[in-house]
């Protein structure tokens, strides 16, 4: 067996620094299998409000349950991994959104924008809020996410909000935060049987009602 | 030496049996509640329960089939328990009427909200859970209908619709105790915020004829 040799980065590429392309795709199949666990634990959201559990991962992600456990230390981590996954996937849809327009149509974008988010991770929120218990790195998540909403609705409605005094300002904000929740959004789609286009109406509607006048530039 | 009791004694005997195991079972509800506010959204286990309301554990799965069963009784009662507000008094204006729903609204939000969260935390596929937890938010809708029939009367009955899901929506359990936990409001600057969303959302009130 040869004592692998590492190339320093003043050194010129030797011979024996061959195996690393292995190395590699190793490493690129060990990270494809972390990437379909994740998403197998998605999915199985989706399909049941019920924690899964890592056998039924396993099965999802056709790996072991064993290679599961070789990537997270326990199924806490696989919660936690998966929260970072869907908040750097929710960022980058919001990212795209435009947040110029007039106010029917920044209202219309941030809404629909939010409204996708909803019916995507809402099962992952769900799964979030009952398992978060005493969890600091959940907990901490749920803060940025929310801080992050918060960010994009001050974004959106920068030209309305910057009419209004600080403390009405901050009202409005709590308050159209607290209407496009996630829950919020549940309740019109399974308990109120909206659809995707009358739910983003009801809430196009009150965040209307809910901004003030916007200044003519 | 029983068969020679008389009817009324063992009748009175029977009922006294009757009162203790009501109460027991009262003290286990009770006890559960208690638990239920000071763990939530955990689930108190039978020893705690058992231990609180001062019986045996055998004395739990006398009354309930399971703690799930205890559970649904639990909010049976609590249900019970709750006066409903009282209507809109006539003449009432507007921020009346508004300033009284929030007050009542924030209040309720206040005393449940440990036990809110245990429910939505373990209603899983509880389809008893489930139901109450419909039959609460049908309470909350059916009130801001009546206390704002005046303003709701202008509308279309989609909008209507509309008007009604977002005000139970902005007054949840939730979003009240974000505003307290997460943005760090007080109870009357909480109330305060609730109040000015209303205003804005609600359509203008008709003027008397």
């Amino acid at each position: 067996m040869s004592t692998p040799v590492t190339a320093s980065a003043d050194s010129p590429p030797s011979p024996v620094s061959k195996p690393e392309p292995r190395i590699d795709r190793r490493r690129l199949r060990s990270a494809r299998t972390k990437q379909a666990i994740i998403e197998a634990y998605l999915a199985l959201l989706r399909e049941a409000p019920q924690v899964p559990t890592s056998t039924l991962i396993a099965k999802k992600a056709g790996c072991s349950v064993r290679s599961i456990f070789e990537r997270f230390v326990d199924l806490h981590a696989l919660r936690v991994a998966a929260t970072d996954y869907a908040f750097a996937e929710a960022t980058a849809q919001v990212a795209t959104s435009d947040a110029s327009g007039g106010r029917q149509e920044r209202i219309r974008t941030h809404v629909r924008t939010r409204g996708a988010i909803c019916d995507r991770w809402l099962p992952l929120w769900r799964a979030l809020n009952a398992n978060r218990g005493e969890s600091v790195e959940l907990n901490s998540r749920m803060v940025l996410m929310r801080q992050a909403i918060l960010k994009r609705i001050e974004l959106m409605y920068s030209p309305e909000l910057s009419t209004l005094p600080d403390l009405q300002r901050r009202q409005i904000l709590i308050v159209i935060e607290s209407l496009i929740d996630f829950e919020s959004w549940g309740r019109m789609r399974d308990y109120n049987g909206l659809d995707f286009e009358e739910a983003c109406t009801v809430w196009i509607q009150a965040i209307d009602r809910l901004l003030p006048a916007t200044p003519v530039s | 030496m029983g068969l020679l009791q008389q009817p009324a004694a063992r009748a009175s005997k029977v009922d006294g049996r009757r009162l203790r195991s009501i109460k027991t079972r009262r003290r286990i509800i009770d006890a559960y509640l208690s638990l239920a506010h000071e763990k939530s959204p955990l689930i108190p286990t039978a020893v705690e329960i058992a231990r609180q309301a001062n019986c045996s554990v055998r004395s739990i799965f006398e009354r309930f089939s399971d703690i799930h069963g205890l559970q649904v009784a639990a909010v049976d009662q609590v249900l019970s328990e709750i006066t409903p507000p009282p209507p809109p008094r006539e003449g009432d204006d507007r921020l009346t009427r508004i300033r009284a729903q929030v007050e009542t609204r924030s209040r309720s939000c206040e005393r449940w909200l440990p036990l809110w969260r245990s429910l939505m935390a373990n209603q899983g596929e509880s389809v008893e859970l489930r139901q109450r937890a419909v039959a609460l938010r049908e309470r909350i809708v059916a009130r801001l209908a009546s206390m704002y029939e005046v303003e709701l009367s202008t509308v279309s009955p989609a909008d209507r619709k509309r008007l009604l899901i977002v005000l139970e929506a902005l007054t949840d359990t939730e979003s009240w105790a974000r505003m307290k936990e997460f943005f760090g409001l007080s109870f009357e600057d909480a109330c305060q915020t609730w109040t000015q969303a209303i205003d804005r959302l609600l359509p203008p009130t008709p003027s008397r004829a």
